[in-house]
């Protein structure tokens, strides 16, 4: 990598990026003029629904697939003409992605490491690195065919994150992970994060990309729908007040001020705070039980894209 | 900086052995059944020839076994590339793709190292071969692993599921190494189909070692000439279409 280029330009950078797959003559649109940037390293967590692009980005930003038309740079590196200069950059955790079962996760580590060239004893020395970082060493020596689907998962992890890059594309590293386990992976983004890595992280459990991301980009349909801080997007909806409660207790007045969504139990009204008084009293002249919060991610996400995260 | 040709030589060695030296330890049944085809051949030919025809088995052995390898390149890229996603994280490691394509092909050759080692060993005693013929021999399979190995990439590169690759595999082997002339004469088979056998590259590997093992130096240079610049076309072609990126994965 250029070291002067880091300080000058965007780690990454996204500009209109299209893609269409065809197959057998049908055409589906995956990205549709997908925006997206990281000024400075940073953890940005890609929030969408199932086939809203995030694996597409993923897939061409780390040189898998060819887009159709756009820009898309990596430390300024233009990565659709030029893919051979990033990717000593950049490192990936592919989404569904399996350890050999034969191999041990200290094999995987250390043949990973030689592959990106290291020598025999940087390997070593890499590899004993990360697996005290993500506590393997109980499983180090196990084949991964007798490991857990968890274990085998942070046998992945544990590659990628071998590798000394600037980028670190993690498209669902913590699928099938325990929560201990996956607080173990957070501690070791944050750690990249501390040593000014940008991590891009596409996930499905909206906690962990609360807890770990500077910025979230919400994508649908293949569009950027909204980025920034989270307090930004929390702005960005139209009421900041979420009130859950069982169905059929709020009035009709009450859901005219407010977003309402429902499901077989539960009626969850978006509104703003002049209302919140007026629920208090009548959930206690009726003791009905009423949760009331400020509206956190999936609440933003079900704002702007309209359904919940979990939902095909 | 590490210089590129070091930073591919470790990566051969490591992919090498994860795709054959490991597995191989950990799993010796599949050394078994790698070898069982071509030796279940030798044995039906040697049966059915009452023993004359040993030398033309232990031939269309050899060059069967390497084209197993090459059978056996094609399921572990589609395996690394569809099933495990290994590929994917080797292509931001900085190799290129053809070296990963020689480091698996590599370890495939791990596979088949004691059946080609036995058949070889097999046409030096039964035809008496000098160390040319040796030499003669040992470029055929080395041109046909190559060649073989270049197009299971090819092929790979174009499936998209596991399951593509079986019936592909099996017709694969048919076409290159049971059909061809490589256990029989091609001067057996009617003028017509022999048109039909010279498109196989696989006849030209036959033509290279009963040439080099009937001591006809001269009957060998046409199918060496035309078998290396085939394979120097594989090489070309496969060079010029090598990207880790694909329009559709």
């Amino acid at each position: 990598m250029d070291p002067n280029a880091s300080s000058v330009t965007f780690p990454l950078l996204v500009e209109e990026l299209r893609k269409v797959y065809s197959v057998k003559g049908k055409e589906t649109i995956a990205l549709d003029g997908l925006n997206l940037n990281c000024s400075h390293p940073m953890i940005l967590s890609l929030l969408g629904r199932n086939g809203s692009g995030k694996t597409t980005f993923v897939k061409i930003a780390t040189g898998q697939l060819l887009s159709d038309s756009g820009k898309l740079e990596i430390f300024g590196h233009n990565v659709i003409e030029s893919p051979g200069e990033v990717r000593n950059m950049i490192s990936l955790v592919p989404q569904e992605c399996r350890p050999w079962g034969h191999l041990t996760p200290r094999e995987h580590i250390y043949h990973y490491q030689r592959i990106l060239g290291n020598t025999r004893e940087g390997a070593r020395d890499r590899t004993q690195y990360i697996s005290e970082m993500l506590h393997l060493e109980p499983t180090l020596d196990t084949e991964a065919v007798n490991l857990s689907g968890g274990q085998r998962q942070l046998i992945i992890v544990g590659m990628a994150l071998s590798a000394e890059a600037q980028i670190y594309f993690l498209d669902e590293p913590t699928i099938g992970l325990d929560i201990i386990t996956r607080k173990n992976v957070w501690n070791a983004i944050n750690e990249y994060k501390r040593k000014n890595r940008t991590i891009i992280l596409t996930t499905h459990y909206l906690d962990e990309a609360a807890a770990l991301s500077d910025e979230i980009a919400v994508v649908n349909r293949g569009k950027l729908i909204a980025q920034g801080k989270m307090e930004e997007l929390r702005r960005m909806v139209e009421y900041n007040t979420r009130i859950r409660t069982a169905k059929g207790f709020l009035g009709e007045s009450q859901k005219i001020h407010g977003k309402l969504f429902q499901d077989n139990e539960f009626e969850i009204l978006y509104t703003d705070d002049s209302m919140v008084e007026e629920i208090i009293l009548s959930a206690g002249l009726l003791k009905t039980h009423v949760e009331i919060s400020p509206v956190g991610l999936e609440d933003v996400f079900i704002s702007l894209v309209g359904e919940s995260i979990d939902e095909e | 900086m590490k210089s590129n040709s070091l930073k591919n030589l470790r990566a051969l060695e490591s992919l090498m052995k994860l795709n054959g030296m490991i597995p191989i330890y950990r799993r010796p049944l599949a050394l078994v059944a790698i070898l069982s085809t071509p030796f279940s051949f030798l044995f039906f030919v040697d049966i059915f020839s009452n023993g004359t025809q040993l030398l033309a088995g232990s031939i269309g052995g050899l060059i069967f076994t390497m084209i197993n390898a090459a059978t056996m390149l094609q399921s572990d890229l589609l395996f690394g590339k569809i099933d495990l996603k290994f590929q994917q994280m080797v292509s931001t490691t900085g190799i290129s793709p053809l070296t990963y394509v020689l480091g698996m092909a590599s370890g495939d050759i791990i596979f088949i190292l004691p059946g080609a080692v036995f058949f070889l060993a097999a046409i030096i005693y039964l035809a008496s071969a000098g160390i040319i013929a040796v030499l003669l021999i040992l470029a055929s399979a080395f041109l046909t692993w190559l060649f073989f190995s270049l197009l299971s990439y090819l092929i790979s590169r174009r499936v998209r599921e596991m399951r593509e690759i079986w019936p592909i595999s099996v017709i694969f082997g048919i076409v290159f190494a049971v059909l061809p002339p490589i256990y029989y004469s091609i001067y057996s088979i009617p003028v017509p189909v022999r048109y039909i056998a010279y498109l196989v590259p696989t006849t030209f590997a036959a033509l290279i070692i009963k040439g080099a093992v009937a001591g006809s130096l001269v009957s060998v240079v046409i199918p060496m000439a035309i078998y290396a610049l085939e394979t120097l076309g594989m090489i070309f072609f496969a060079t010029r279409v090598s990207d880790w990126r694909q329009k559709n994965i």
